[in-house]
C-alpha cells in the first residue's frame, strides 16, 4: 500500500489536467521510478513519432506562401520565422528543427473520376504510407505500409510494443465517410499491412492501460498478467476448434484475431523478461477520460509518450491530431471560425489569415511536447536530441484540396542524424516519399530500395 | 453550336463528381432546341435555372390509376427523349450515360436501373427546367423498371463476416450479466462506422489493440462485479464538461433534489473502505461561498463550504476534499452538488436568466455561479472486506459453508455466468474447462478468486465477444442456406433488443420451432413488445438520425447563453423517446415526417416556447401551432446541422436529402470559399443567412445544387441555432421562402412536411433501407432493392405501421438465411503467398 504515503503525487496534475488549468508534466515525480529500464541499453534508441495534421496548412496556399506563412523565406541556417508563421512557436528550438517544404503526396490525389473530390476521407491513410488507397468501403480495403510500421516490424522488438497509435478526434460522425471510402483511410495513420490499418486510441485512460496495464500494484499488475496468459492460451485452443464450422471469409478472420492473441502473448512475455531486472515501483494513477480541451487532451497525448519513451515501453508512436473536415472550434486560436470551413478559404487574404491562427495554434501544442522531451534525458542527452519527430500533413491547400508543396517538419536530433536548425526547399516535383525514404535508410533500413512513390533520395 | 472544346480526361464516374466532368467533353453538339438545358447541365449533374424552354414542372402521381400494360418501346422512347439529352456517352452527367441502355431488359445493368428508380422516385429528375414527359409517362417507366427488376431478382441473401460485440452491445450484455453500469470506451477502441451504422460486419477489423482491450476489460470488470478486499488505494478521476449548465435550476440527473449543478456517477467500490471525495472547481464572478453536499446512494455524507477568495478571472481552483468516508463495496451513485440557494424565478441583469457557465473561456460577459469541474474518488484506505452488493448477490448464486461444497457450488455459478454470457446451453466440457480458471484463482487467494478468475474468462471468450454464425457441413462457397435456430435468435435479439436472446426465444430457437415463419414472427411481434425494444430507438433510430452528431455542435455561448449539455441531451431524449413511441403504439412511420406532436419536459418545452410543462419527466405534448411537424421540428435535428455562430440551409437541407431521402447531393468541389468568406453586411446592413448564401452562390456552377439544397433548409430556418423559433436574424426579418425541387413554393417547416410527404415512397425506402443494413449488419446493396421494394409495399398495405417494417425485415430470406463466403481476392493470393 505504498499509494498512500505519495498523496501529493501525480494525481494532483492529472486533477489539473482535468481542469481549466494547464496540464503539468505528470512523469516528473517518476522519474526515479522507471529510470530502471534505462539499464537496459541499446545504442540506438531513436524514438519515432509521427504527427499527422490534416489540413495542410494556411502557408502552403499561393498567397500563404507569399507570406512566408510556413516555408520561411531563406533556404539553409538562417530561416527567418515570421510572426505569422505557423512554426513561430516552435522558435526556441529552431536548432532542432528541419522544415521540409514543396514536397507533394501525389498519392493521395485522385486517380479516377469517381475519386475528384474525395481527399478528405482519403488522405490520412497517405500519409505515413505514400500509397493510394483502393475507394472502397468494405474488407477489400487496400492502401500501403505506413512508415511507423516498417521501422516498429524490423526494430519494435525490443520493447513491449512495438508501436502505439494515438488519435484526438472521435470518428463516430453520423452516417459515417463519404465517396464510398472506407472511415478506415479517414481514420488510420497506420497500417501494418495494405489492407491492415491499426486503430488509434483517443482515450487518455486506455493508452495508459495499454501501457502500464492495469492494476494498482506490481503484484496486481503481474497477477493479471499470469491470468491473462492462461486465458490467451485456452482462446487460441477454443478458436481452433470454433474455425471447423466457420466459413472461408470468418476462418481468415478468426487467424487474423490467432495472430493478435499470439501478439499479446509476446507483449505479456516481454513485460516479465523486463521485470526480472525490475518493474518501476510507482506509477502514477492513470488519467481521466477524453478532456474537453482540445489543448488539455493534447497536452495529456504529450505526456503519456512522454511516459512511455522514458519507461521503453515503445519507440514508434503515430499520432492523428485531427480528424478531416472535422468542424471543431478553436477559440483559443483567436479564430472562432470552424476547422473545416476555415479550411475553404477561398484563396482571399483575409480568410487564409484566419486560418492562419487556427493553423498556428494547432502547430503550437507541440511547443509543449519539445519542452517536454529536452527536459527529460535519457542517458547522455535528452530526449530531443534522440527523438525523430515527423510533423506533417498530407494536404496542401486544404481550400482547394490539392496535395502539392505539403508542409513537412522534422524535429530532434534523431540520436544525431538530423544535424537541425535548416530549411530545405526541395525541387519543384519531389514526393514526398522521397524525405521519408531517406529517413528511413538514417534509420537502419539499408535495404529498402523505395517508399511509397518516391523517386529517389533526399538529402537532409 | 459548339460547346466548348476541351480535352476529355475522365471515363467514368459517380454522381459526385460529375457535374466538373461536362467542362471536359469533346466537341459536343447540340440541336438548338436543348441548348439552354445543355448549358446549365454542362456542369451539372443537376440543373434547375428555370429555362424559358423548358414545359414546366410535372409530377409522378402516387399510383396509376389504370395500370397499362408495359410496353417497353413507349418507355425507351421516354428514356431516349428526356434523359439521354444528359445522361449520353458524351456528357455523362451525374456519371451515367442511359445512351445505350436497354430499357426493356434495366435488369441487365441492375445498378444503373437502380440509380434511375432512385431518382424518379424522388422526384428529382427530370430536374426542373428540362423537358418534362407526361406524369404518367414518367410513372409507367419506373413501375416498368421497377417491375422488372423485381421480376428478374437474384434471389441472394448476402454474406458478411462474423460482427463482434461493439461498445453499445458489450455494455447491455455486462449489465444483463452482472447487473452493472459500465461504460466501454473506458477500455475498447470507437467503433468504425459503416452506411451510418456502428455494427457493420466487415469493418469491424481485429487488431491486437482491440483484443488487448477487451482483456483488459474483462479483468477491469470481472474485479468490480466480485469486489477485492485487497485493492490498492487508487484514484478515480470524473470530469465535467464546461457545457454542463450549473444554474440555480439546472439539477444533475442522479443528483440529489434540492442541489444544483455538481457532479452525479455511478463509480463501484472495489471494497469496503475509507474513501475520500475531493473536487475541483472553476470560480464564477462574485460570488461568495456554497455549500456543496456530497452523497452516496442519495444519503448525504458530507456538507463542505466551498468559496471565499475568489478570483476575478472565474479561473482560480479551490479543490476541496471531504474527510474519509466510510463506503461499502459495489456499484454506488456518487452525487457531489451545490446547496441550493434561491427558488422561483429572479431577475438579474448582471446574471441574466437562463445564462450557463457555457464557454466562459472565450466569451467575455457570460456570468456564472461556480462550475464543478471534477470529482475524484481515492480509497479505499482501511479495508475492512467486500459486503453483499446487487451484483455480487446475482453473482454468487451458493455460498460454500465447507471445503468440499466450494467446486460443486462455483460450477454451478460458472456454469451460470457462461450460459448468459455466450447467450446458449454450455457444454460440460466448457465448463470443465472455465473450472481450470476457477481453480488456478481460487488456489492463489480463495474461492471468490476463484470466481472472478473464471468470470474474467468468460468474459475474454471468443463465445461472448464474437458472434459467429455456423456453416453447414458441405456447403460450396455462393450456395445458400438457413440460419440454424441459435443464429437466427442471435441476430433477433440483437436486432429488436441490441443485446442477447432471452430463454423463451432460446427455447424456441432449440427446439427448431423458430425457423417457422410463423412462430419467428411470433417471438418477433413478443419481442416488439417488450420494454427492451427501446434499443430500437436508441440505438437503431439514433444512428439513422445521426443523433451523437449533436455532440459535434457547440452553439456560441455569446451568442446562445441559455443552450447547455442538459438541454442537448432533452434534445437527444425528445427524439428517442419519440421514436420509441412510434414502435410502441406501432404508429405510422409518415407521423415521423409530419407528427403534430412530440414529446417534452419542462426545459425543453420553454426552449420551444411551449407552455403548460412542468417538471422534468417527458410526456406527450400536442405542437399548440404550425411551428414544427415530426421530428423537423426537433432540436437534435436542428442544431446537428447548424454552425456554432449561425444556421446552416445548405446543412440541413443535405441531411433531409441525405437521411430521409437517400438522396444525397453531391458534395461541394473543392476552391469554393466557405459562407463566411462572404461579407456578413453590405451597404450598412446586416445580412442574413439566406442574404449570404444567395451572394454566395452567385457561380452558375454552385446554385444548380445549392438551388436543391438549399430551398429545403430555409424552410427550416425559422428554427435558430438552438432550434429556437425566431423571425429575425441579425436584426432582419428571415425570408425563408424558396422553391423546392419539384416546383412547389415552401417556406415553413409545415410546407416541407407537405412537400416531402407529398411522396412517401423514397422516405419509407430509405428507412427500411437503413432498418435492414442496421438488421443484417451489412451495407445494402442494388440487389437488396427488390426485397426493399417489397417490404415497403406491404407496408403501405399496412398504413405503414412501424411492425410492418421491422417484421418485413425479419422475414425476408436477408436475414434469416446466409449466401456462403468466398474467398475474396486479397485473402486467396495472400494464402498461396504464405
Amino acid at each position: 500500500m505504498n499509494y498512500v504515503t505519495r498523496k501529493t503525487l501525480p494525481r494532483r496534475s492529472f486533477l489539473r489536467a482535468a481542469g481549466a488549468t494547464v496540464a503539468l508534466p505528470l512523469l516528473d515525480a517518476m522519474t526515479p521510478a522507471l529510470r530502471l529500464y534505462g539499464a537496459t541499453k541499446s545504442p540506438d534508441r531513436t524514438r519515432l513519432v509521427c504527427i499527422e495534421e490534416v489540413h495542410g496548412v494556411a502557408g502552403c496556399n499561393e498567397w500563404g506562401a507569399s507570406r512566408h506563412l510556413f516555408a520561411p523565406a531563406q533556404v539553409g541556417r538562417d530561416f527567418e520565422l515570421a510572426a505569422d508563421n505557423v512554426l513561430k512557436p516552435l522558435e526556441p528550438w529552431r536548432e532542432h528543427l528541419t522544415i521540409v517544404s514543396n514536397t507533394d503526396v501525389r498519392m493521395a490525389e485522385p486517380f479516377a473520376a469517381p475519386e475528384i473530390g474525395g481527399d478528405h476521407f482519403r488522405s490520412s491513410a497517405v500519409f505515413l504510407t505514400q500509397s493510394h488507397p483502393r475507394q472502397t468501403q468494405g474488407s477489400d480495403i487496400h492502401c500501403g505500409v505506413s512508415l511507423d510500421q516498417l521501422h516498429a516490424q524490423r526494430f519494435g522488438d525490443k520493447t513491449v510494443l512495438p508501436s502505439l497509435q494515438l488519435c484526438i478526434e472521435s470518428n463516430d460522425k453520423g452516417g459515417g465517410c463519404d465517396y464510398n471510402y472506407s472511415c478506415s483511410y479517414t481514420d488510420c495513420i497506420s497500417w501494418s499491412s495494405p489492407n491492415t490499418p491499426l486503430p488509434m486510441i483517443r482515450n487518455p485512460r486506455a493508452a495508459f492501460d495499454m501501457l502500464f496495464g492495469a492494476g494498482g500494484t506490481p503484484q496486481q499488475r503481474a497477477q493479471r498478467r499470469r491470468t491473462q496468459r492462461s486465458i490467451l492460451d485456452w482462446v487460441a485452443s477454443e478458436v481452433q476448434e470454433m474455425k471447423k464450422h466457420l466459413g472461408a471469409v470468418d476462418r481468415r478472420r478468426v487467424d487474423h484475431y490467432l495472430e493478435n492473441v499470439r501478439e499479446i502473448e509476446r507483449r505479456i512475455q516481454r513485460v516479465e523478461d523486463r521485470n526480472t531486472s525490475g518493474e518501476p515501483r510507482e506509477l502514477p494513477d492513470a488519467p481521466p477520460g477524453v478532456p474537453d480541451s482540445f489543448s488539455d487532451h493534447m497536452k495529456l497525448m504529450f505526456d503519456l509518450q512522454i511516459l512511455a519513451f522514458q519507461a521503453d515501453m515503445t519507440r514508434v508512436i503515430s499520432f492523428k491530431t485531427g480528424r478531416d473536415a472535422s468542424n471543431r472550434t478553436f477559440p483559443e486560436s483567436g479564430s472562432d471560425r470552424a476547422f473545416h470551413p476555415a479550411s475553404h478559404h477561398g484563396g482571399k487574404k483575409k480568410g487564409i489569415l484566419e486560418f492562419n491562427k487556427i493553423c498556428q495554434f494547432r502547430v503550437g501544442q507541440l511547443a509543449y511536447f519539445l519542452r517536454r522531451l529536452e527536459e527529460t534525458s535519457d542517458g547522455d542527452s535528452s530526449l530531443l536530441d534522440q527523438a525523430l519527430i515527423i510533423w506533417g500533413s498530407p494536404m496542401g491547400d486544404a481550400n482547394l484540396h490539392n496535395h502539392r508543396r505539403c508542409p513537412l517538419v522534422l524535429v530532434g536530433g534523431a540520436s544525431g542524424r538530423l544535424p537541425g536548425g535548416r530549411h530545405l526547399r526541395a525541387e519543384e516535383g519531389t514526393p514526398m516519399a522521397n524525405v521519408f525514404l531517406t529517413l528511413l535508410h538514417e534509420m537502419g533500413h539499408d535495404d529498402l530500395r523505395s517508399f511509397g512513390d518516391s523517386t529517389g533520395e533526399f538529402s537532409l | 453550336m459548339t460547346m466548348p472544346e476541351t480535352t476529355s480526361v475522365v471515363e467514368a464516374g459517380g454522381d459526385a463528381t460529375s457535374w466538373r466532368r461536362g467542362l471536359r467533353r469533346v466537341g459536343w453538339r447540340l440541336p438548338a432546341r436543348s441548348l439552354p438545358i445543355a448549358l446549365s447541365l454542362l456542369n451539372l449533374s443537376l440543373s434547375v435555372s428555370a429555362s424559358p424552354l423548358g414545359s414546366g414542372r410535372t409530377e409522378i402521381p402516387l399510383a396509376s390509376s389504370h395500370a397499362p400494360a408495359p410496353r417497353s418501346t413507349a418507355h425507351s422512347e421516354v428514356v431516349r427523349e428526356y434523359c439521354v439529352w444528359c445522361h449520353n456517352d458524351t456528357m455523362l452527367t451525374g456519371g451515367m450515360s442511359l445512351q445505350s441502355f436497354d430499357v426493356s431488359h434495366p435488369e441487365s445493368k441492375a445498378p444503373l436501373a437502380e440509380k434511375m428508380v432512385r431518382k424518379l422516385r424522388a422526384g428529382l429528375m427530370p430536374p426542373k427546367g428540362a423537358f418534362q414527359p407526361e406524369p404518367e409517362q414518367l410513372l409507367g417507366l419506373v413501375e416498368w423498371l421497377e417491375e422488372s427488376l423485381d421480376a428478374s431478382a437474384v434471389r441472394d441473401p448476402g454474406s458478411r463476416p462474423f460482427q463482434r460485440l461493439n461498445r453499445a452491445e458489450y455494455a447491455r450484455l455486462i449489465d444483463e450479466i452482472l447487473g452493472l453500469k459500465v461504460d466501454p470506451s473506458e477500455w475498447l477502441p470507437s467503433d468504425q462506422i459503416s452506411a451510418g451504422f456502428d455494427n457493420i460486419a466487415d469493418v469491424q477489423t481485429m487488431s491486437a489493440t482491440l483484443m488487448e482491450a477487451y482483456l483488459t476489460a474483462a479483468g477491469e470488470i470481472a474485479r468490480r462485479a466480485i469486489g477485492q478486499e485487497d485493492a490498492p488505494a487508487q484514484a478515480r478521476t470524473y470530469t465535467n464538461p464546461p457545457s454542463v449548465s450549473q444554474h440555480e435550476w439546472e439539477r444533475v440527473e442522479g443528483a440529489p433534489y434540492g442541489t444544483r449543478g455538481g457532479i452525479s456517477v455511478l463509480h463501484t467500490f472495489p471494497a469496503d473502505g475509507e474513501y475520500t471525495v475531493s473536487m475541483g472547481f472553476m470560480s464564477g464572478w462574485g460570488e461568495r461561498f456554497h455549500d456543496v453536499d456530497v452523497s452516496i446512494d442519495g444519503q448525504r455524507v458530507a456538507l463542505l463550504r466551498y468559496g471565499g477568495d475568489i478570483d476575478f478571472q472565474g479561473r482560480k481552483d479551490f479543490p476541496i476534499e471531504t474527510e474519509p468516508i466510510f463506503i461499502r463495496a459495489g456499484q454506488r451513485r456518487v452525487s457531489a452538488a451545490f446547496v441550493r440557494q434561491m427558488d422561483g424565478p429572479y431577475e438579474d441583469l448582471i446574471r441574466p436568466n437562463d445564462w450557463s457557465l457555457t464557454g466562459t473561456e472565450t466569451s467575455y460577459g457570460t456570468t456564472s455561479p461556480p462550475h464543478m469541474l471534477s470529482l475524484t474518488l481515492e480509497g479505499p484506505y482501511n479495508p475492512v472486506g467486500v459486503s453483499p452488493s446487487a451484483t455480487r448477490q446475482r453473482v454468487f448464486t451458493c455460498r460454500p459453508t465447507s471445503a468440499d461444497e466450494e467446486v460443486p457450488c462455483a460450477r454451478s455459478i460458472v456454469k451460470g455466468l457462461a450460459t448468459v454470457a455466450y447467450r446458449r446451453d454450455v457444454e460440460e466440457e466448457e465448463v470443465l474447462d472455465l473450472m481450470d480458471f476457477y481453480r488456478a484463482g481460487a488456489a492463489e487467494s480463495g474461492f471468490e478468486a476463484g470466481i472472478r478468475t473464471a468470470l474474467e474468462a468468460i468474459l475474454s471468450s471468443p463465445h461472448f465477444l464474437f458472434r459467429m454464425e455456423r456453416e453447414p457441413q458441405g456447403i460450396q462457397p455462393g450456395q445458400v442456406y438457413p440460419l440454424a435456430g441459435l443464429e437466427l435468435a442471435s441476430r433477433l435479439s440483437f436486432f429488436l433488443w441490441g443485446s442477447r436472446p432471452d430463454e423463451e426465444l432460446l427455447q424456441a430457437a432449440g427446439s427448431g420451432k423458430l425457423n417457422d415463419p410463423a412462430v419467428l414472427e411470433a417471438e418477433a411481434r413478443r419481442m416488439l413488445k417488450d420494454p427492451r425494444s427501446e434499443s430500437l430507438a436508441t440505438r437503431f433510430g439514433s444512428l439513422w438520425l445521426r443523433l451523437q452528431d449533436l455532440e459535434r455542435v457547440s452553439p456560441d455561448a455569446f451568442w446562445f447563453p441559455n443552450y447547455s449539455r442538459q438541454l442537448m441531451e432533452a434534445m437527444r431524449r425528445e427524439t428517442e423517446i419519440f421514436f420509441d413511441n412510434l414502435v410502441r403504439e406501432d404508429r405510422s412511420l409518415l407521423e415521423l415526417y409530419g407528427a403534430d406532436y412530440t414529446f417534452l419536459n419542462e426545459r425543453l418545452a420553454r426552449h420551444y416556447g411551449i407552455d403548460g410543462v412542468a417538471g422534468e419527466e417527458f410526456r406527450r405534448i400536442d405542437y399548440p401551432n404550425q411551428q414544427r411537424r415530426g421530428i423537423l421540428g426537433h432540436g437534435s435535428i436542428l442544431v446537428q446541422t447548424s454552425l456554432g455562430n449561425r444556421t446552416s440551409p445548405v446543412l440541413r437541407g443535405k441531411w433531409v436529402m441525405e437521411v430521409l431521402l437517400g438522396t444525397p447531393p453531391p458534395p461541394p468541389p473543392p476552391g469554393i470559399p466557405d459562407l463566411e468568406e462572404t461579407e456578413a453586411t453590405q451597404d450598412g446592413e446586416v445580412l442574413t443567412t439566406r442574404r449570404r448564401l444567395e451572394l454566395h452562390r452567385k457561380n452558375p456552377s454552385c446554385s444548380s445544387c445549392h438551388n436543391l439544397i438549399d430551398p429545403i433548409g430555409l424552410a427550416l430556418d425559422n428554427f435558430s441555432v438552438t432550434g429556437k423559433w425566431r423571425i429575425r436574424e441579425n436584426g432582419v426579418a428571415l425570408d425563408t421562402r424558396g422553391t423546392f425541387y419539384d416546383g412547389t413554393d415552401i417556406e415553413s417547416p409545415a410546407d416541407l412536411s407537405r412537400v416531402l410527404l407529398k411522396r412517401p415512397i423514397p422516405l419509407v425506402r430509405q428507412f427500411t433501407e437503413n432498418l435492414m443494413a442496421y438488421a443484417l449488419g451489412r451495407r445494402v446493396t442494388h440487389l437488396d432493392q427488390p426485397v426493399i421494394r417489397g417490404i415497403t409495399k406491404e407496408a403501405a398495405a399496412n398504413g405503414y405501421r412501424m411492425s410492418s417494417f421491422i417484421l418485413g425485415v425479419v422475414k425476408s430470406e436477408a436475414f434469416g438465411m446466409k449466401r456462403a463466403s468466398e474467398p475474396t481476392e486479397d485473402a486467396v493470393s495472400e494464402e498461396r503467398s504464405r
